[in-house]
C-alpha cells in the first residue's frame, strides 16, 4: 500500500502469566491460557518477519517475560543478529545472574525493572506479594552489568504521596534513567480506575517535585514523569498514530496497533498464525480503520494537531464513548470531556480488584 | 584545550542502514541521525576528545572547523543530557 510507512518498533508479549498481582496492570481482564501461547519458533518467525519489515526496536514484555526465559533468550538473540535492539521489561523477580549472563551474551541492550514503591510494606500490599528486596537485589545485579537499565515506577493513588522517597530510593541505587509513569487506564487498571485514580494535590505537587529533582539532577539521571490522561487538556499522541510506527503481538498471536487494542470490542484483529506480519500491518483492517488522519470526526479532523496527537488514544475513546472513532475525551475539545474531568476531584472508593492470581505460580 | 573523551552510553547503538540513513537505537526509542551527527558519534569511541573528533569531520565534511566545533558541542550537549553519551 503506498503512503505507509514500514514499522519502527515491535512489543513482544511473551506470555500474560505473572507471580505479581498489581490492580493497576494493563493486561486485559481475560489473561487467556498458558496452552494457547504462541510456541518459540512462532515467535522466531515473527522476529524474522518484523525484520524484514523495517523493525529495529524490539520491546519483550507480558506478563512477566522472564517466565519464559530460554524462550526470551533465544528471541533477543534473533533480534539481535538481525541488528535489531532489544528492550526487556520485567518486573525482575527471576532476573537471577545465570539469566541475565544469557540475556546479556545473547545481546540484550536494556532492561526496565518496575517496583511498586519505595519500601517493602506498600510494595508487597500493591503487589500482592512481598518481592521488594529482591527487586533491589535485582536492580544493583542490572546496574553493574554493561546494559543500560531503566527504573520504573507506576504512579497512582495508593503510592502518589511516596514519590519523594522513590525519587530518593532511585537516587541511592545510581539509577541513571528513571520513569514515573502515571496509571494509564485499561485492562485491570481501568476495572480498578476509581481506586488508582489520583488527587489533583498528588498530581500537581508530583509536577512540582519532578521539576526540581530534574534541575539538581540534570546528567546525572534522566527523568520521565508521565501525567494521568485524566489531567491533561490535550490527548497523549498514542503509539505516535494507529498503525504508524509500532505493532504489539499478544501471546495468543493476535496482532495490535497498541498493547491495549484488544479493549476495543468492535474490531477483530488479525493472528500471526493465519496472517503474515506484512498483510497485516499494510492490508489488515485493524491496521487500516485509525490510520492517518482521514477516519477522524471534528473537531480533530480539522485541528492542527492532528498530525500531533493523531486523535489521542483510540482504546480510551472506546472504553470511555463506545466509539472507537470518536475524539479521545481526554482533550479538552472533545465533546465527551466531562468523562474524565469529572474524575479529576472524585473521592477515593475502596472496590480495589487485584489481577487475578496465576495459582501455578504463588 | 577539552581533554575529555566520549563514549556512547551502554545500551546506546549506532546503527547504518545499507543505504546509509543512519540512526542512534537507545532505550524503547531511536533518533534519526544526520550525516556529520552520525560522524561525530561513530568517532565518540573513548579514544578522542571534542577537537579530535572535529579535526576528523572537518577533513571528511570540507566545512570550516568552527562550524563544525558548535553543532558538535551542541550535539554532544543534548546527548549528554539525555544520557546517551558519557563524558
Amino acid at each position: 500500500m503506498s503512503g505507509v510507512a514500514q514499522p519502527r518498533s515491535l512489543l513482544c508479549e511473551l506470555t500474560y502469566r505473572c507471580n505479581l498481582q498489581c490492580p493497576y496492570c494493563y493486561n486485559p481482564l481475560n489473561l487467556g491460557r498458558p496452552s494457547d501461547e504462541l510456541s518459540r519458533d512462532e515467535w522466531l518467525t515473527a522476529i524474522d518477519e518484523a525484520l524484514a519489515l523495517g523493525v529495529v526496536q524490539f520491546g519483550f514484555s507480558g506478563g512477566e517475560p522472564t517466565l519464559r526465559a530460554a524462550d526470551l533468550v533465544a528471541l533477543v538473540a534473533r533480534a539481535t543478529a538481525g541488528s535489531g535492539y532489544t528492550n526487556l521489561i520485567t518486573q525482575g523477580t527471576f532476573l537471577d545472574d545465570r539469566l541475565l549472563d544469557e540475556l546479556l551474551e545473547a545481546g540484550l541492550a536494556h532492561v526496565q525493572v518496575s517496583i511498586q514503591a519505595p519500601e517493602r510494606e506498600l510494595a508487597a500490599a500493591i503487589a500482592g506479594t512481598d518481592v521488594h528486596e529482591r527487586k533491589v537485589e535485582v536492580l544493583r545485579r542490572v546496574r553493574r552489568r554493561d546494559v543500560a537499565l531503566t527504573l520504573n515506577c507506576v504512579l497512582h493513588r495508593l503510592n502518589h504521596d511516596t514519590l519523594p522517597e522513590v525519587l530518593a530510593f532511585a537516587e541511592r541505587e545510581g539509577i541513571r534513567r528513571l520513569e514515573l509513569a502515571n496509571v494509564q487506564f485499561y485492562g485491570w487498571a481501568y476495572r480498578n480506575r476509581a481506586a488508582l485514580m489520583p488527587t489533583r494535590a498528588q498530581v500537581e505537587g508530583g509536577a512540582e517535585l519532578v521539576a526540581a529533582a530534574r534541575a539538581r539532577l540534570a546528567g546525572a539521571m534522566d527523568i520521565t514523569y508521565v501525567l494521568p490522561d485524566y489531567f491533561e487538556e490535550r490527548p497523549k499522541p498514542c503509539m505516535h498514530g494507529w498503525g504508524r510506527l509500532a505493532l504489539t503481538i499478544t501471546p495468543d498471536g493476535r496482532i495490535l496497533p497498541c498493547p491495549a487494542a484488544t479493549s476495543i470490542e468492535t474490531l477483530t484483529f488479525p493472528n500471526l498464525r493465519s496472517s503474515a506480519l506484512r498483510d497485516a500491518w499494510y492490508v489488515s483492517d485493524a491496521f487500516n480503520r485509525y490510520r492517518g488522519t482521514a477516519w477522524m470526526p471534528e473537531p480533530c479532523r480539522s485541528c492542527e494537531r492532528r498530525e500531533i496527537d493523531w486523535g489521542g488514544c483510540r482504546c480510551q475513546a472506546f472504553l470511555l464513548t463506545g466509539d472507537a472513532a470518536a475524539t479521545d475525551p481526554a482533550c479538552a475539545l472533545s465533546p465527551d470531556h466531562q468523562l474524565v474531568t469529572v474524575y479529576r476531584d472524585a473521592p477515593a472508593t475502596s472496590t480495589l480488584v487485584p489481577r487475578r492470581p496465576d495459582p501455578a505460580l504463588r | 584545550m577539552n581533554a575529555t573523551v566520549y563514549r556512547l552510553s551502554r545500551g546506546v547503538r549506532l546503527r547504518r542502514e545499507t543505504d546509509g540513513e543512519a540512526m542512534l537505537l537507545v532505550p524503547e526509542g531511536i533518533v534519526t541521525l544526520n550525516d556529520t551527527a552520525a560522524a561525530a558519534l561513530e568517532l565518540a569511541d573513548g579514544s578522542r576528545d571534542l577537537d579530535a573528533i572535529v579535526a576528523v569531520l572537518a577533513e571528511r565534511f570540507d566545512a570550516p572547523q568552527d562550524t563544525l566545533a558548535q553543532d558538535v558541542r551542541d550535539l554532544f550537549d543534548a546527548m549528554l543530557s539525555r544520557g546517551f553519551i558519557t563524558g
